[in-house]
């Protein structure tokens, strides 16, 4: 058995070997082979061999497959131009105009796409191109596309709620249904931040004043329809109780492949090229998730879930004490990791602390990925950061970080929610299972 | 290089074949959905397919994303180092990426061992022999550790003609090169 003292140094080794550059998944399963072989020697590494077939052959991690592959075939659907512009003949009266659009684009397109780099590179594109010709606020532009592409991870279906589902054994539809909400809220707290920015300071925005005839609008509404379409089928099938996670995704799939095939956007080097993506990264995701496995594995032998426990009881810490805590803790982490290295990183120490504590792993899931998405967009290592000032090709990255400041204050703003009213990420899940 | 460029080819190969796999996978569980619903009627063991599709292409897709350098890494402090540490350090990593596919491509082969030495099969309907989808697991798994070393090895080959060839090799993805992909 192991003490607090050296799960923490066996922590700060796994920090270590990833700071220095090794992969990921390395650190950890040699932190794991590590611990193991302190504490216990060689016969006990053997003993995961059988767990190691069972983790990788479980028809639960179908699904990231399935969801990767139906991200990547919506991005080559060739929707994206037009799903803008139909959000725009409805967001951009709306004092703000067309970084209410940004948002919403990037909300309805990460939901499916699953990829928040994907959606800053795509809608950002799009986006950049059409905002040359206007007068907006630079900064707050950048802002909207890297804060709105963040929101797909925490509205379902998201491939960052299954791996927490899959590491902590919550249920994955629970978990989906969670997000729901908290995502819709978030999507309109960063909307009511950019009106009252834009009320503040008109400047900021160019007034929108004509928008095309109501009949050419309604026309175009069509072009929504994919995203929500495939949305609304993928989750309905969920809680209508006749698919599971899995086959929601293989449906999606399916609807994303016929979409492209109806726009005329299917080939052969179109579909090798999201297969090709879509076996990479779910083979990256693939491989984190089992060394996680792995080291969460031999930290449960090792005692450290009791280790973190009488800790806890012993500084006489409650519930929201510990959060507030782990709000600063996973601010400072974000700063520096990779958003899924710290999830999978954090869950073998901190989750038995949120278990002893009695606070549900559903909630603490939304938490979790709602600290992930501040982390995609603090500097200095906030990936979407960069993605935006990448396809924007010029200036300085500062700006980002200036347009990124209400956005940041907006996540922070949905956490001190989730905490006063837990119900709000609660109430789905509870009225659904 | 050519030698290099076939590997590549064959990964990629992989990841094609994988992804048709997945594709098809999709269909069949659609399928499988409406059968059940509609004609009240379930194939057997669609779930059990699916595992068995994700643990080999995965394997497989762990071998491709090694030579395409889409395993996850932390570049906050690598970056900052001298290039020649950086050199040294992603050298190290892929080593180390090799090692660690290794020893998991080890364990796979005790289970698979297993397996074959006590005749195990699937205990679902489909009743399938483990050692059929357990032996190309590990075959994905072996060829997961080869893929790294040997990337480890161009990476060492190109330093002779400097710091920057051995980068593109092993250094991780730049912001440019990720943007690049997803439009891809």
């Amino acid at each position: 058995m192991i003490d607090l003292a050296g799960a923490l140094i066996g922590f700060v080794i796994m920090l270590g070997l990833m700071f220095i550059g090794l992969h990921v998944g390395i650190a950890m399963l040699a932190t794991g082979v590590l611990g193991a072989l302190v504490y216990f020697g060689p016969p006990v590494l053997l003993s995961f061999g059988t767990n190691l077939w069972a983790v990788m052959n479980d028809f639960l991690l179908t699904t990231i497959p399935l969801f990767v592959l139906l991200g990547e075939l919506l991005l080559r659907a060739g929707i994206t131009r037009n799903m803008y512009e139909s959000l725009t003949d409805w967001l951009s009266r709306l004092p703000g105009g067309l970084l209410h659009t940004n948002i919403g684009a990037c909300a309805m397109f990460s939901a499916v796409s699953g990829s928040s780099v994907a959606t800053a590179a795509t809608i950002g594109t799009v986006a950049l191109d059409e905002f040359k010709r206007r007068a907006y606020h630079e900064p707050l532009v950048l802002g909207t596309i890297a804060a709105g592409a963040t929101l797909g991870i925490l509205i379902p279906p998201s491939v960052n709620l299954i791996i927490y589902g899959a590491l902590t054994n919550t249920s994955i539809g629970q978990l989906f249904a969670a997000g729901i909400l908290p995502g819709l809220l978030l999507t309109l707290l960063f909307m009511a931040i950019i009106a009252a920015a834009v009320l503040w300071k008109p400047s900021l925005a160019e007034q929108v004043t004509e928008v095309p005839p109501r009949a050419e609008r309604l026309r175009r509404l069509r072009y929504l329809l994919p995203p929500l379409g495939i949305f609304v089928i993928v989750m309905g099938a969920i809680y209508g109780g006749w698919a599971t996670p899995t086959e929601a995704a293989a449906l999606g799939v399916v609807l994303a492949f016929a979409l492209a095939a109806a726009n005329r956007a299917l080939s052969f080097p179109m579909l090798h090229a999201a297969f090709i993506a879509t076996i990479k990264t779910s083979a990256m995701l693939l491989f984190i998730i089992t060394a996680a496995f792995f080291l969460n594995f031999i930290v449960g032998l090792l005692g450290v879930p009791q280790a973190m426990s009488r800790a806890v009881t012993e500084l006489g810490l409650d519930a929201t004490e510990m959060i507030l805590i782990l709000v600063l803790f996973y601010l400072v982490m974000g700063c520096f990791l990779e958003t899924l290295s710290m999830m999978v990183g954090t869950i073998p120490v901190v989750m038995p602390v949120i278990l002893h504590l009695g606070i549900d792993p559903v909630w603490f899931g939304i938490f979790l990925v709602i600290m992930m998405e501040l982390a995609l967009i603090t500097p200095p290592v906030g990936m979407n950061l960069y993605v935006v000032q990448g396809v924007r090709g010029h200036g300085e990255l500062a700006d980002v970080y200036r347009g990124i400041l209400p956005f940041v204050a907006a996540m922070l703003i949905m956490i001190g929610l989730i905490i006063v009213w837990p119900q709000i990420v609660m109430i789905i899940p509870e009225a659904l299972f | 290089m050519a030698r290099a460029n076939q590997w590549d080819l064959i990964m990629r190969i992989i990841g094609i074949l994988g992804g048709y796999a997945c594709l098809g996978l999709s269909f069949l569980i659609v399928f499988e959905i409406f059968a059940r619903k509609l004609f009240n009627h379930s194939l057997q063991g669609v779930d059990e397919i699916g595992g068995y599709v994700v643990a080999i292409t995965g394997t497989f897709g762990m071998a491709l994303a090694a030579v395409e350098r889409a395993h996850t890494r932390i570049d906050v402090l690598l970056l900052r180092l001298p290039g020649r540490v950086q050199a040294a350090l992603n050298l190290l990593s892929y080593v180390a990426l090799g090692i660690g596919a290794a020893f998991m491509g080890y364990m796979g082969w005790r289970t698979l061992d297993d397996s074959l030495t006590f005749g195990s099969v699937s205990s679902s309907p489909l009743q399938v022999p483990l050692w059929i989808p357990q032996s190309l697991w590990v075959a994905g798994l072996v060829t997961f550790a080869l893929s790294a070393l040997w990337t480890a090895l161009r990476g060492l080959l190109a330093l002779r003609h400097g710091l920057a060839n051995a980068d593109r090799v092993l250094a991780p993805p730049t912001v440019a090169e990720e943007i690049e992909e997803a439009r891809k």
